[in-house]
């Protein structure tokens, strides 16, 4: 778990699932599924596509709203979950996905100006 | 000039159509054709020209030179021979018409006829010349056209005298023309022109067209004067609606403000008309509109007066504008002016294009506006600049003082001297005096109270990425930064200094939206900006990342 902290984890959604396997990464999205054994749940991106997140241990609480995932990408193109982190909704403005996923996109499509390898290895 | 073999005559003219074969060298000297149509005018000093509409070369020049002996020819005269003539090229009457041959005596052998009186034919009164080809260097012409704009009767009164003039623009296949009457004219010509329709305009005068009034392409313009003719022509089928070059919304973001462009789309949604009232205490409808086109892109357009009034824009109708203005309000917006056209769902080939992709994929998009629009009214006053850019661009530099919006960080407040004492008057809040007496005196309300309010003059310094400047912030503004109001800031400065100086610890280093004021102010013969803040916002987040991405986005496609 300390390992996966050291590394940069780039930002992703579900349609860069694929150019990341076996990569580090952090999602966020919208708990839709939580199957029953609490081991698995689905997530819903900005853009509305789903992706399947595995934890190793199973869920102790009720999961639901905007979630904040830390892992590794697997050759499945799942995520196997390192840590998670749940968007509080009432505190705060209300979480805006479709606008974060805007951002996401001007991050990959200049990734020239958003340096993110550079900052976390120095 | 040509002969028949017995006279030379050299005022004969190519026709414009004909230019080709001086272009292409067909006619040389020597050459023998034939005359099949022409028209002669009579000038005005009894000269004749022959406008030659209809040649042909049957047998190209030889070597050899000219055929027989020709004399010049004169009015009424048949001279025996002479010693020929040279026959010189003259230089055209025209510029584009040149003509040179030997006419053997064949057929049409007018020269030597006695030449019929023909009435002076006007250039051809039934042969209409394109639009695009009027020039000041030619009287006799006649265009059809339709009237795709008609300004209202205007009158002036000046040094000079006094008139009325009204302006329209008429447009055909080749080209558009402004055409303005004055004073007689319009009595004429007024009533008579319908938008929409098409007329036969003939006889009206050219001249180097003035662009600051117009947008209209054509170097000329045209003013009808007393020898000017228009009728109205029934068969209006092939001639243009408008002559239009559309500029793609997504392309808006690459032109200039203040741009004149053309423009279509559909109207996807449409506000409430809405009044206000101009500096000029004049009241004034407007109405904004947005457009949206196949680049996805969506703008606001405002219509003002009677068009905002009259637009209905229910059906979500194909909306064309013609000479929109373009300004950098809120982003990228337009401004449908006085010298706009609009044309709700026109006959044209693009509004039906736009039609047919809106009806399949168009009216699922969002679309993404580059016009900032955000709840009514206020926010489309915003003018979002750094700190770098209102002083490189020197705003508050010119007569009026200028607003603008930033997001910027508090960085230092000055808490000496924040606070002043006020009158207690309730809308007056002029300095009080100290009579040392217990009493105040305010010099405005001529009056001395026993009390005083506590008001905020607070100075500080913002700064975003680009750079920082020291701002006025009063009372309300001042208080939002500090978040107390000031009769308790009032009580805390005397009372206890330590909680004071507390409260600018924790207001320093906010971020907060600020709208701005800033004006040159001269304080005896020296100027300098003074900026003051108008109104303090916390930060919406939202909706500067929309903000910003639309920014990058904009950046990126340059």
């Amino acid at each position: 778990m300390a390992g996966i902290l050291d590394v940069p984890k780039p930002r992703i959604n579900c349609s860069m699932l694929s150019q990341f396997i076996s990569r580090a990464i952090c999602f966020v999205g919208r708990v839709e599924k939580v199957h029953p054994t609490g081991k698995m749940f689905t997530v819903m991106d900005g853009e509305g596509k789903t992706a399947t997140v595995e934890l190793n241990e199973p869920l102790e609480e009720e999961l639901s709203g905007i979630v904040e995932v830390i892992g590794m990408v697997s050759n499945k193109g799942e995520i196997m979950a390192s840590t998670y982190n749940l968007l509080r909704e009432d505190k705060g403005i209300p979480f805006d996905l479709e606008l974060y996923n805007e951002a996401l996109k001007v991050i990959h499509d200049f990734p020239q100006h958003y340096p993110f390898q550079v900052a976390a290895s120095g | 000039m040509m002969s028949d073999g017995r006279h030379t005559l050299s005022s004969f003219m190519l026709s414009t159509q004909l230019n080709y074969m001086a272009e292409e060298n067909l006619l040389v000297p020597n050459c023998v054709c034939v005359l099949k149509r022409q028209v002669t005018n009579v000038l005005k000093d009894g000269r004749r020209v022959v406008i030659i509409l209809e040649i042909d070369v049957i047998k190209p020049a030889d070597a050899s030179d000219k055929i027989g002996d020709p004399i010049p020819y004169s009015d009424g005269q048949s001279k025996g021979p002479q010693p020929a003539p040279v026959p010189e090229s003259r230089p055209p009457l025209q510029p584009q018409n040149r003509n040179e041959g030997v006419d053997t005596n064949l057929k049409r052998n007018f020269a030597k006829k006695i030449p019929s009186a023909l009435p002076d034919t006007p250039g051809g009164s039934s042969k209409i010349v394109p639009i695009a080809s009027l020039n000041p260097y030619q009287s006799k012409w006649t265009i059809r056209g339709r009237v795709t704009n008609k300004s209202s009767v205007r009158t002036w009164s000046n040094a000079r005298g006094e008139g009325k003039l009204f302006s329209m623009e008429i447009v055909d296949e080749s080209g558009e023309i402004r055409v303005t009457c004055f004073n007689q004219e319009v009595d004429k010509f007024f009533s008579l022109i319908e938008v929409g329709k098409v007329y036969y305009v003939s006889k009206g005068s050219l001249k180097i067209a003035n662009k600051q009034y117009t947008s209209v392409k054509n170097d000329y313009e045209m003013t009808l004067n007393g020898e000017s003719t228009v009728i109205p022509c029934e068969d209006s089928c092939d001639v243009p609606m408008m002559q239009c070059d559309f500029v793609s919304i997504g392309d808006l973001e690459n032109r200039e403000k203040d741009a004149i462009v053309d423009v279509i789309g559909v109207c996807k949604s449409v506000d409430e008309l809405t009044r206000l009232t101009t500096k000029a205490n004049r009241e004034v409808s407007k109405r904004a509109l947005s457009l949206m086109d196949m680049s996805g892109k969506l703008v606001t357009v405002t219509l003002w007066g009677e068009e905002a009034e009259k637009f209905d824009g229910s059906g979500q109708p194909i909306v064309a504008i013609k000479a929109a203005k373009l300004s950098d309000f809120g982003g990228r917006s337009l401004s449908a002016s006085f010298s706009s056209t609009m044309m709700i769902n026109p006959d044209i080939p693009e509004a039906y294009k736009l039609r047919g992709w809106f009806d399949k994929e168009g009216h699922a998009m969002e679309g993404q506006s580059l016009t900032e629009v955000r709840g009514a009214g206020r926010s489309l006053l915003e003018n979002w600049k750094s700190l770098a850019d209102v002083k490189s661009e020197h705003l508050g530099h010119g007569d009026k003082a200028d607003y603008y919006s930033c997001i910027a960080t508090i960085v230092f407040l000055r808490k000496e001297n924040c606070l002043y004492q006020a009158c207690p008057s309730q809308d007056c809040n002029k300095k009080v005096v100290d009579q040392q007496n217990g009493m105040f005196r305010c010099e405005k309300c001529d009056k001395e109270f026993p009390n005083f309010k506590y008001r905020l003059i607070l100075s500080a310094n913002i700064a975003d990425h680009a750079d920082n400047q020291w701002v006025t912030c009063f009372q309300d503004s001042a208080e939002a930064i500090l978040g107390q109001n000031a009769a308790y800031l009032g009580q805390l400065k005397d009372s206890n200094e330590s909680a004071f100086d507390e409260i600018f610890q924790q207001a320093n280093f906010n971020t907060f939206i600020f709208r701005n004021r800033v004006k040159l102010e001269t304080y005896n013969d020296e100027s300098r900006i003074k900026a003051t803040v108008m109104e303090v916002k916390p930060v919406d987040h939202r909706d500067y990342s929309k903000r910003l991405i639309m920014n990058i986005r904009s950046m990126g496609a340059k």
